[in-house]
């Protein structure tokens, strides 16, 4: 058990000190997570309200196709987004192999399905008044769509979350497709995975405390939004 | 003669297969008072609905003011407001759910005043409300903040779809007063589904009956339903609670619905008589209300489990000491029943 304390005692110094390789990875993290997280919401969330709010015929087909797509393994993403990205690849010519932007494309792609499903069932759990409400009060469409939208914010807020977790902690799309290069496309995953087949417990340690800390940073201000609004 | 503000031409809504509305054509004056009756289904929320254009017909036309008007259409968005039967309140404090629609108007000027004037027209007080959660109201609170909510818009048209149903009577009242208050100070045209008819008599210039869709007519008329069984001598009818049976024509189906378009009661019970065309069945005078639109006087007579309406003239009640509680013999003529 030493080797964990002496670990956590590393990771602290290294937090402490701001060590360049460790924060090189947490910028690389925060990057792709926010990057990939921004084109999901922008993406994710009109279709989840399509999703949820609309009856037409083939939604019941699209609904299981989409919570098929949650449980897409992260591997298969990456090798996907790799063989259309490596210089082979349709998409060869972009350059964006073994680059953040490759990587927050992969990511987007784990983190679309999330979004869609989650703030789907939040707008489908609404109720049908209010859209006879916000209408009968004069509200237009685009108006109807954020208001439905911050009435089901407890449940979209939880689906934002929910792929945020799941961009920060991935590992397989940002391995195969960021090739875990020091200093350019290490992630703190990519780098505890590293650390730990080293044996360098202590780097690895410190980037799962990070991971931690942004986590619990996250949901902190999540909860005070959450009360006030 | 002005033009109609509403013209609803050949609407059919249907909901699942279902034909719910059906108006071949249906004009509904401008700053007038419009009572809608009907029973649970007959399809008042969905005209109401169409008329705020919270929804589009199936097929057919809803013209406002002369034109072709739906969902979103700006020539509408801000004119018309529709208080559905269960208000909906947004998971948002009094203020901000009164305030929004004027916020969607991008208005921004005194909304504190506006939201609390707005709240004093149905009895709320504004610093005791305005901050309150809307989970924290009661279901009249609650209804008086949703009507709150459109007061504020001050609307050329307020719909209400039983807005005094299943809340308490002092609510009730503060609803009843605000409508009209809205009606005498901005001129609102209001239309008013509800089963309160007595208080639509009072205060509706027309009143109209739907049934399964379909408008009957002025809202007199006696609308009864099934099960319909042979009787003797080829007749049907259906047999009441106390004994007394209601006979009708051959219906066309034993579950039909019959309309009698002209019930009368022709005086105080123990003098009526059985002619060869009609039927006389003795019932209750449980209420007498001033038509305003007519000054006739409309009322409502229980046989059995019943409810029966019927026009009276001022002399009428007055010669025949007609009052509530007074049994009297109720009469129409078998051929003034129509299946719909």
């Amino acid at each position: 058990m030493d080797f964990l304390l002496q670990g956590l005692l590393t990771a602290i110094e290294l937090l402490r000190t701001v060590d360049a390789e460790t924060f090189s990875a947490v910028y690389a993290t925060l990057l792709v997570s926010s990057q990939s997280l921004v084109v999901t919401l922008a993406l994710g969330l009109p279709l989840g309200f399509c999703l949820g709010y609309f009856d037409f015929r083939t939604k019941r087909q699209i609904r299981v196709v989409v919570d098929t797509l949650l449980s897409l393994p992260t591997v298969f993403i990456g090798l996907l987004v790799y063989a259309f990205f490596t210089n082979r690849g349709p998409l060869g010519n972009l350059g964006l192999l073994f680059t953040l932007p490759g990587i927050a494309v992969g990511l987007t792609i784990l983190a679309l399905p999330v979004v869609v499903a989650l703030s789907a069932t939040a707008v489908e759990g609404m109720d049908r008044q209010l859209r006879v409400t916000l209408v009968s009060l004069g509200a237009n469409r685009r108006q109807l769509f954020l208001s439905t939208l911050w009435e089901a914010r407890h449940g979209v807020i939880a689906a934002v979350l929910t792929a945020y977790g799941r961009v920060m902690t991935e590992v397989g799309i940002a391995m195969m497709v960021g090739g875990n290069i020091k200093w350019q496309t290490r992630t703190i995953t990519t780098a505890i995975a590293l650390e730990t087949n080293k044996g360098e417990f202590a780097m690895g340690i410190a980037l799962g405390l990070v991971l931690l800390l942004i986590a619990f940073g996250v949901n902190l201000s999540v909860s005070f939004l959450r009360k006030r609004y | 003669m002005n033009a109609p503000l509403y013209d609803f031409y050949d609407i059919r809504h249907v909901y699942r297969g279902q034909t719910v509305l059906s108006i071949d054509r249906l004009e509904l004056p401008r700053g007038g008072i419009v009572g809608v009756i009907g029973p649970n289904g007959s399809g008042k929320s969905t005209l109401l609905r169409l008329a705020g254009f919270v929804e589009s017909p199936t097929s057919g036309e809803v013209r406002f003011d002369g034109r072709p008007a739906g969902p979103f259409a700006p020539e509408v968005r801000n004119r018309v407001a529709l208080l559905p039967q269960e208000p909906f309140l947004m998971k948002r404090t009094v203020l901000n759910n009164v305030a929004y629609g004027m916020q969607i108007r991008k208005v921004r000027a005194n909304l504190s005043e506006r939201v609390a004037k707005a709240l004093s027209y149905v009895g709320l007080d504004g610093r005791e409300f305005a901050h309150r959660p809307a989970y924290a109201l009661s279901g009249g609170e609650a209804q008086r903040v949703a009507l709150a909510a459109r007061l504020i818009l001050k609307p050329d048209v307020l719909l209400l779809d039983e807005p005094t149903s299943s809340i308490d009577a002092l609510s009730a009242q503060l609803i009843k007063d605000a409508v009209l208050k809205a009606r005498s100070e901005w001129g609102t045209t209001l239309v008013i589904a509800s089963h309160d008819w007595q208080w639509l008599y009072g205060i509706c210039d027309t009143v109209f009956h739907l049934l399964k869709g379909r408008v009957l007519g002025t809202g007199r008329e006696n609308v009864l339903f099934g099960p319909w069984e042979a009787m003797e001598a080829g007749r049907w009818g259906r047999r009441l609670t106390d004994g007394q049976v209601l006979l009708v024509p051959q219906p066309p189906e034993p579950s039909a619905a019959a309309v009698i378009e002209h019930a009368a009661i022709v005086q105080p019970y123990g003098s009526g008589g059985d002619g060869a065309e009609q039927v006389t069945l003795s019932g209750l005078i449980t209420r007498l209300a001033l038509e305003k639109a007519s000054g006739a006087i409309v009322a409502s007579v229980l046989i059995a489990n019943l409810p029966f309406t019927a026009a009276l003239t001022e002399a009428q009640v007055r010669e025949n000491g007609l009052y509530p509680g007074r049994t009297v013999a109720l009469c129409y003529n078998l051929d003034s029943v129509k299946w719909v």
